[in-house]
Formats: C-alpha cells, sequence, structure tokens
C-alpha cells in the first residue's frame, strides 16, 4: 500500500531526487537484522493474477495462429500396419497433418534415454501415444479432422502390473526388456540381521496413481522465428522445453527461445510433460510457418499427462524387543507406464528415501521400474517419496502395535543423531531435526490426550470411530546426486538507471511464490527496497541453463545465484557511495533503500547513488551462479551421500472414519517443518496448507481408475480432488535453524509439505480401526471393506 | 445478431453467437480473459462469471442466455467498489498459480452481498464450487473472513 502510493508519488518528481521508499523516520543506524527476508510482504505477480490481467497462454494472441491437436487412436498397444491421414487432410479449415516421417529433426522425446518417439509409427505402448498432428483455422476442424485419422494395427497383449511386467512370460514393451531401471541400497548385513531379529513385520503396500489437477491444462504456443523457434507456455522447466524442441526440429539451443507464461500450477506435472506438447506445437509451426497453439481441455490433460506412480511395495522391517531397528528389505515396484520419462529418477528418490529418518544399520533395498501399458508415470510433488514414507510409517505403527509402545516414542527411539549413518550409509553432518520436529508436533497437538480420548470414544464401540496418526520424514533437498551436473543455477540481477531492478531466474514461477522469494533475497542483498524490484518472466535467452524447477531447489539454487549477482554489484555501487559521501568503502552500507555512511542515514538516495554510478560508467547488470559442492555416491551399492541436505518434518493427522459410509474425514493436522529460514513467510505457510490439501486427497479421494492401460474418470466429476469442505484445521510450527549453505539459511518447503501427508493419515485411520491399511487411496469402499473384514472375518473370507 | 447486456457496469452489444458458450463470448469477443477455462463441464469454477448477481459456470452458459442481464467479471471488480475484496485476497496470501482466482473472487463477492456476517462454514459453503490445486483453501477461507469485516465496517461507517 505504501509501495504504491510512495511510487506514484515519486513518478512526479524529477529522476535525480526519486526515493524508493518514503523515509519515515531517520534512524541512526542500519537494522542488524534482515529488513525484508522473514516477511511476508504482497506478492509481486498477486495484484495481475486476482484483478484478471496476468495473461495465460490461452489469453494471448498471435496473428495468423493455428489451432494444434495431437491425434491419439483406439489402440493401448499394437503394432501399426498403416496410418491414414488423407481423409484428414480434406476437412476444410485444416491446414497440416503430419504423421512421423514429418518430423525435420529425431522423432524423439524422452527426457532421460531416448525411448519415446514423438509420433509413432511403428508401435503403440499406450493409449496416450500420438500417431499425427494436425494444425486447423479452428479446434472444431482440428477435431474432425482428427476423427478421420485411419489407423489400422495388430493388437498386443497387454501389461498393465509392474510386478507381471517383470516376470520372464511377460509380453516385451521395449526391446531391452520391461525393466527400464534398477536402483539399490546395500548398507550391513540384511540376511544375517533377520536370521537373528526378534521381531519380523512384513506387508505388501499398493498405491495408486495421482493425477496433478494443477487448474491450467496444458499450453503451448510455437511461434516461427528467423529460421528459429519462439516458444511461451505453461510450464515447469523452460530449459528442458527448448532441449526437447531444438530435437525435434534438428535445430541447435540457441535457435529455441523459450519464455515461461504465468502458469496455473505444475506440482511436477509441468516439469517433462510440456515438451511433448511443445515439440508437437513446434513441428506444426515449423511446418506451416504459422504460430501454433495447443490447449489441452481436461479430459485431454488429464489423459496425456504423467501422473504419481502407482507402486507396490513389498516391505520388511526388523526389530528388537525394544523397539530398536534393526534391519529393512524392501522391493519397489515403480509403474513408469510405457516410456521411461523420468521414472528412473523419481525411483532413485524413492530408493533413496526408503529408510526415513531412521537408523537402521542393515538394509536391501531394491527399486524396479517397470514399463507398463498403463498411464504414463511422472514427476509428482514429493518425486516417489510419499509412496515410501507410507510404507514405512505404517510399519512403524505395525512395530508400535506389536510392543504396545507409542508411535512417537517408538519414532524418538530410532530417529538419526548428528553423527548417524543413514541407511545409504552416509554420516551426517548437519544436525538431524526429526526429533525436534516430532516433539513439537507431539506437544502442538496434544497428542497423548488425543489418543486416549480417542480411544476412549471407540472403547464404546461407535459407528463413527476416532483415530490421530503420525508421520516423521526426511527429504533430501535438491537434486539427488544422480542428477548433480543438473544443479548449477543462474540468476541476472540488473540495476535500470531509474534505481529499479529487474531480476530473471533460470527457475520457473508456477504458484510456489518463487518470485516473490527472489525479489525478497535480491532487496535484502542489493539494500533496495522490495519494490524496486521487478522479476521477469523466466527466458531461456536471457540466463544460462539452470536446470529444472523440481526437488525444492528454488529458493536455495536460484536464491543462491541472486545474492551472488546481488553482492556483485553491491561491490561495485559501495566504491561509488563511499565516494560521494566522503568515508571509506568499509564505512558504507546499503540496506532498505537508504544509502548508509558512518552508521548514519546519508544525504544520499539509492537513487541518486544509481545516477552517479551510471555517470561513472559502471556495469550494473551481473548473471550470478550457484553450485554445490560435489557428492560422492556408488550407484552399484546405493551407498555415499545421495543429496546435500535434509529437510526433516513430523505431521499428526486426526481423522474420524464413518463405519457405515467408509468416509474418512481429516478433522485437523498438525504439521511441524524444519525449513532453515522461512523467506517468504506465507509462501511458505502457502505450500504447507497446499501440501496438506494435496495429500489429503491422495490419502482418501483421488483414485485414478485404470482398466487395461485406459483412464476411465478423466474429468472432476469423476476424479475428486479436494474442495473447502474438505479443508481439516491446520496448524503449523517451523523450525528455523539455519542451512549454512542456504540463502539466509533457507532449505525447502515444496515436497517436504506434502510427502507425510498420507502417511499421517493412514496411521490415524488404523488407530481409529485398530487394522493396519496396506491400500491408497483409503477410498470409502476399501475402508468398508476393510472394516467389515476385520469385525467378521469369517463372514468377509471368499 | 448482438447480444445486448451489462457487461461489468456498462450497455453492450456483444457480438457473438448467441448459441456459443458465454465462456468464449466473453474471453474472445469482450477480451475478458480473467474468465479461464479449467475443465468446461462445470467441476472446477475457474470460469465463474457473475449473472444477475449469481455466480454461474460460464462454461455451461449459452451466450444468448445473458441477453438483458447484467454480467459481472472480476476486472469490472478490480476497478469498481469490490476492489477491496479484490485487494483481501491478495493481502491475505490467497493467490498462488492464480488461475483460480478471479472465479474465487467473483464466488465470495456473491455470498458477501447476499450475507452480511457468514461463517467460515458459510464461506466453505460458497467456496466448494471453485477447485484451487494450490492454496489449500485456507488462505482464501481467511481473506473471504476479512472482507466482509471490512463490509460491515464500511458499512457501519456510512450509517
Ligand atoms: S471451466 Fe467452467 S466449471 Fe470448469
Ligand atoms: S491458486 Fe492455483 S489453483 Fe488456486
Amino acid at each position: 500500500m505504501t509501495a504504491d502510493r510512495s511510487r506514484r508519488r515519486a513518478a512526479k518528481r524529477p529522476p535525480a531526487a526519486r526515493r524508493a521508499t518514503p523515509r519515515r523516520k531517520t534512524h541512526s543506524r542500519p537494522d542488524p537484522l534482515p529488513t525484508v527476508v522473514g516477511k511476508s510482504p504482497r506478492r509481486v505477480d498477486a495484484g495481475a493474477k486476482a484483478s484478471g490481467t496476468a495473461r495465460y497462454t490461452a489469453d494471448l494472441s498471435f496473428a495468423n495462429l493455428l489451432v494444434g491437436y495431437p491425434v491419439t487412436s483406439r489402440f493401448t498397444h499394437a503394432r501399426i500396419r498403416r496410418i491414414d491421414v488423407s481423409a484428414a487432410r480434406r476437412v476444410p479449415g485444416v491446414v497440416a497433418v503430419l504423421t512421423a516421417e514429418d518430423v525435420p529433426g529425431q522423432n524423439q522425446i524422452g527426457v532421460v534415454i531416448a525411448d519415446q518417439p514423438l509420433l509413432a509409427h511403428d508401435l503403440i505402448r499406450s493409449a496416450a501415444d500420438r500417431v499425427a498432428l494436425i494444425a486447423a483455422l479452428t479446434r472444431e476442424a482440428a477435431l474432425a479432422a482428427a476423427r478421420l485419422v485411419v489407423v489400422e494395427a495388430e493388437p498386443l497383449p497387454l501389461v498393465c502390473d509392474p510386478v507381471a511386467a517383470l516376470e520372464p512370460s511377460a509380453p516385451l514393451l521395449h526391446p531391452r526388456g520391461n525393466l527400464a531401471a534398477k536402483m539399490v541400497i546395500r548398507t550391513g548385513d540384511y540376511a544375517k540381521a533377520r536370521a537373528k531379529a526378534p521381531i519380523v513385520l512384513e506387508q505388501t503396500f499398493t498405491t495408486g496413481h495421482q493425477e496433478h489437477a494443477y487448474l491450467e491444462p496444458n499450453a503451448v504456443v510455437a511461434v516461427p522465428d528467423a529460421g528459429g523457434m519462439f516458444l511461451t507456455g505453461s510450464m515447469q522447466c523452460p530449459f528442458y522445453v527448448q532441449k526437447g524442441v531444438a530435437r525435434v526440429l534438428g535445430l541447435s539451443h540457441a535457435q529455441i527461445r523459450v519464455v515461461q507464461a504465468p502458469t496455473g500450477g505444475g506440482f511436477g506435472g509441468k516439469e517433462d510433460y510440456p515438451s511433448e506438447p511443445a515439440a508437437c506445437a513446434a513441428v506444426l509451426a515449423h511446418h506451416t510457418g504459422r504460430p501454433v497453439r495447443i490447449l489441452y481441455n481436461r479430459s485431454e490433460d488429464i489423459a496425456w499427462s504423467s501422473k504419481r506412480h502407482r507402486t507396490v511395495i513389498k516391505h520388511t522391517l526388523l526389530a528388537d524387543r525394544d523397539g530398536k531397528l534393526v534391519g529393512l528389505k524392501a522391493t519397489i515396484y515403480v509403474d513408469a507406464g510405457a516410456y521411461l520419462g523420468l521414472s528412473s529418477v523419481v525411483a532413485e528418490r524413492a530408493n533413496a528415501s526408503a529408510g526415513g529418518p531412521y537408523r537402521i544399520p542393515n538394509v536391501e533395498v531394491d527399486t524396479l521400474t517397470a514399463y507398463t501399458n498403463n498411464p504414463f508415470g511422472g514427476a509428482y510433488r514429493g518425486f516417489g517419496q510419499p509412496q515410501v514414507t507410507f510404507a514405512l510409517e505404517s510399519q512403524l505403527d505395525a512395530l508400535a502395535r506389536e510392543l504396545g509402545a507409542d508411535p512417537i516414542e517408538l519414532r524418538l527411539k530410532n530417529f538419526l543423531r548428528q553423527g548417524s549413518r543413514t541407511v545409504t550409509d552416509e554420516v551426517l553432518r548437519q544436525p538431524p531435526l526429526a526429533a525436534r520436529t516430532a516433539v513439537e508436533a507431539r506437544d502442538r497437538s496434544r497428542w497423548a490426550a488425543k489418543r486416549r480420548a480417542a480411544e476412549t470414544h471407540n472403547a464404546a464401540d461407535p459407528d463413527r470411530r476416532h483415530g490421530v496418526g503420525v508421520a516423521s520424514m526426511l527429504y533430501g533437498c535438491c537434486l539427488h546426486a544422480g542428477g548433480q551436473h543438473l544443479e548449477g543455477s543462474a540468476a541476472l540481477v540488473q540495476i535500470h538507471p531509474d534505481a529499479s531492478v529487474s531480476i530473471a531466474i533460470g527457475a520457473s514461477e508456477i504458484g510456489q511464490g518463487a518470485y516473490t522469494a527472489m525479489a525478497m533475497l535480491a532487496a535484502e542483498a542489493l539494500g533496495f527496497a522490495y519494490d524496486q524490484i521487478h522479476v521477469v518472466p523466466t527466458d531461456t535467452a536471457l540466463v544460462p541453463d539452470s536446470g529444472p524447477t523440481v526437488a525444492s531447489r528454488t529458493t536455495i539454487m536460484s536464491g543462491n545465484a541472486v545474492l551472488d549477482a546481488a553482492r556483485t554489484l553491491g561491490a561495485r555501487l559501495r566504491p561509488v557511495a563511499a565516494e560521494l559521501c566522503g568515508v571509506a568503502e568499509s564505512d558504507v552500507v546499503l540496506q532498505a533503500g537508504a544509502v548508509w555512511a558512518r552508521g548514519k542515514q546519508a544525504a544520499l538516495s539509492i537513487a541518486e547513488l544509481v545516477t552517479a554510478a551510471y555517470l561513472r560508467k559502471v556495469n550494473l547488470a551481473h548473471t550470478g551462479w550457484y553450485a554445490p559442492p560435489k557428492k560422492l555416491w556408488d550407484k552399484a551399492t546405493g551407498r555415499g551421500q545421495p543429496y546435500s541436505l535434509y529437510c526433516y518434518g513430523t505431521l499428526v493427522a486426526e481423522v474420524s472414519v464413518d463405519t457405515i459410509t467408509g468416509l474418512v474425514t481429516v478433522q485437523r493436522v498438525t504439521a511441524v517443518h524444519d525449513v532453515g529460514k522461512a523467506i517468504y513467510g506465507d509462501g511458505v505457510i502457502g505450500q504447507i496448507h497446499g501440501g496438506i490439501v494435496q495429500g489429503l486427497g491422495y490419502a482418501t479421494m483421488e483414485r485414478l481408475a485404470v482398466a487395461d492401460g485406459k483412464i476411465l474418470n478423466p474429468t472432476f466429476t469423476d476424479y475428486l480432488i479436494p474442495t473447502a469442505l474438505d479443508v481439516p484445521e491446520i496448524d503449523i510450527g517451523l523450525i528455523e535453524e539455519p542451512y549454512e549453505r542456504g540463502p539466509y539459511g533457507a532449505k525447502g518447503i515444496g515436497e517436504p509439505a506434502l510427502i507425510p501427508v498420507a502417511a499421517a493419515i493412514a496411521n490415524a485411520v488404523s488407530h481409529a480401526l485398530g487394522f493396519p491399511l496396506q491400500d491408497l487411496p483409503l477410498s470409502p469402499e476399501r475402508v468398508k471393506l476393510g472394516w467389515e473384514a476385520h469385525r467378521s472375518p469369517a463372514a468377509a473370507a471368499p | 445478431m448482438a447480444i445486448d447486456l451489462i457487461l461489468n457496469g456498462k450497455a453492450v452489444a456483444l457480438d457473438a453467437p448467441p448459441a456459443g458458450r458465454l465462456i468464449d463470448a466473453l474471453r474472445d469477443h469482450a477480451g475478458l480473459t480473467s474468465v479461464k477455462e479449467g475443465c468446461g463441464e462445470g467441476e472446477c469454477g475457474s470460469c465463474t462469471v457473475l449473472v444477475d448477481g449469481e455466480p454461474v459456470c460460464s462454461c455451461l452458459t449459452l451466450a444468448g442466455q445473458v441477453a438483458g442481464a447484467k454480467v459481472e467479471t472480476v476486472e469490472g471488480l478490480a476497478r469498481g467498489p469490490d476492489r477491496p475484496l479484490v485487494d483481501a485476497v491478495v493481502e491475505a496470501a490467497g493467490v498462488q498459480c492464480g488461475y483460480c482466482t478471479p472465479g474465487v473472487i467473483l464466488a465470495a463477492k456473491a455470498l458477501l452481498d447476499a450475507h452480511e456476517t457468514p461463517t467460515r462454514n458459510d464461506i466453505k459453503t460458497a467456496l466448494s464450487g471453485n477447485l484451487c490445486r494450490c492454496t489449500g483453501y485456507h488462505r482464501l477461507i481467511d481473506a473471504v473472513d476479512k472482507a466482509a469485516t471490512a463490509r460491515r465496517r464500511l458499512a457501519g461507517d456510512a450509517g
């Protein structure tokens, strides 16, 4: 509010006298504490979004724009005999119908390995495989033409289960076999531990697909541009799109420019996937010489885009009679769908995270990623970790039941401590904060009293039962060692002659508040006022490749790059300030939009300083860079340092379960997260709120119905996500223990916010009902059937 | 044939096919791109507009159906007396990706116009037709609550 007014007032004055912020009070000393970081200013992008002036991809206009449309077939697994597009080409309004041979570069879109054709030509391996591309004047014409594309093919047997897919008799989807990737951990001696362990708990868990359900479906425009291609669209990773498009067009990276449009949510769903519609649009634009836009409707988006992986987890936990964990064996089957996409990377995280925040000396984990004809598994907030967390945390509760122990006490006994070895045999040097999050969650939620109250309530055997459950988590923040070559991140910071600042980062804004956090960091480090900082849309032509916007890495990686740039510019401005104020350079501080000389606010404003710097021809633009130290890790054993840092968290969920309908209602959630330092306070809280509600959907209501590889419910009518009426009360505790390499101590929060949610809810439901639950989501049918079987095992037996 | 209506307070003749969807008429023929399409089947509420004060899904409404009616979108609100509601959603950090935001604000306006003192449950019910995948709804509910309080204070000052 003040910022807006000051900006308006400032505009009336001549530039030399412009001041970034009104001088309310003249302080005699700069503030020793950060003045912006840790606060919650107005988001940089909220005003435009709320007043409808933000232009998303569907809102943009282009001259001569064509509608692009990818054509799929009715097959899920088949050998193609013939694709006939002649009738489609004759539909009025159709400008081009293209097939595989029209792809000018490589007909390939796989991000990790080249196993995924952009357009199928010999084999169809999934219901989402494209066989042709259409460009037309209208969507109606494109749809009419799509219906006339004839695909003759010989159906092949389907592979719809990731466990069966790996059996020797399974039909093969790819010549190398159906085992797309294998990760392991081998630490200690599991076989020996198993032979001696007094307690052996074995369970098999399954988790279903989850749809991202970002509110803006995939959208992209490709515009031919001086022999190259310009693209803008809804996406998380402009650099992935740049590489993917260059490959299908056979052009160099430098010929492809990608600018991220305002993006209506991602959650991992717009990590690699948007490269696919972007490649389709680019091929059509290349062929027609006209701009081509592809907008998915909701059912197309659900049917074609990637999902959280379905998994099957065979889990054995070993413990002694005191409740100390002595061993873990897990076989994790990850259903990749028909192509690898990012599945091996997701599997790497599932694998490395299988032991949670616990000391377990003897570990044997195998993570098997299997090709199937099912929907495409991909990145989704948590990246393989919600699944393994559900399995492990359920097992811990099973152990607590077996021992008659309190679940939180049991966890406290087993948490990693400083100097402990993780399951990947890494010695923890930073303080592991799992225990602190658990103690705080226990106390904030009044755990013991609530558990007792629920048990007393349930003792009367009501139809509506209560339960309280817990789950803890360790999250390896930023990219896994396997992907560390992508970790370097850039930020361009440019101070304009009027002392306004623009910053461009390599990461994207997908709703999480990254641009706001970056503006805050730039303001703090430059000493400028927050409202002087503007963040420009992420653009591959402005900053070097900064890897993907994933793994909760933006605040740390892009944030450090912003700080690097800001410090460099500060070092260029300070000598000018010192000269103007007539003091030594060490006596100058820029802070909160003011220049301080010898501890006093100088008569000089930031704007005057910048003007003076320009007159002296000082370069006031700099591209900052940050890359974390190298991590040593051995793929063959899974041992070493998989991540640069860890975030910890504990969640307590309180539920009520209606045993007549099977409906689970989550009443209250207490979430305690170790965030290092909350840079943008409202952003951190927003991530936690959103993560809890998305996790609640995953745990209780989001069921993707898949039969013979086809999604049966690709609509919001049939795939239910939480509404305002489903949200629990939420209490949040933040532990702010600065991380030495984080900007102002920050860690990541995007994914930790979701990871433990389903596990805590499942444990609460199991507390309410008195038996373990092995399958997510806890849909009403499953809960009701489980309850009936539990009550009268004989009657329920087949 | 043009459709006559009062659009964001102004009488306009919208040159759009009456048998087409209202969302397309508003976006393509009136340039009101705050009206977002999230599902096209009445489930997400991103396309919410007010027709004579009532929230409707413009993806399920035919353009011809609003002939003679008052239609409001967030572009109109942002310029008019309901600006404080827009600001409340911004100030309460109710905006993340922003795709649901215009629809949410219009659903909230309809509630506040009908109820002076909505409870949190009233607010949840009023917003239950608007899906938001980012915020977990808490900050949106807070924003509407605050906007209701601010409106009452204003009304009190005036009276
Ligand atoms: S677009 Fe109209 S309700 Fe979703
Ligand atoms: S803010 Fe993204 S859907 Fe609501």
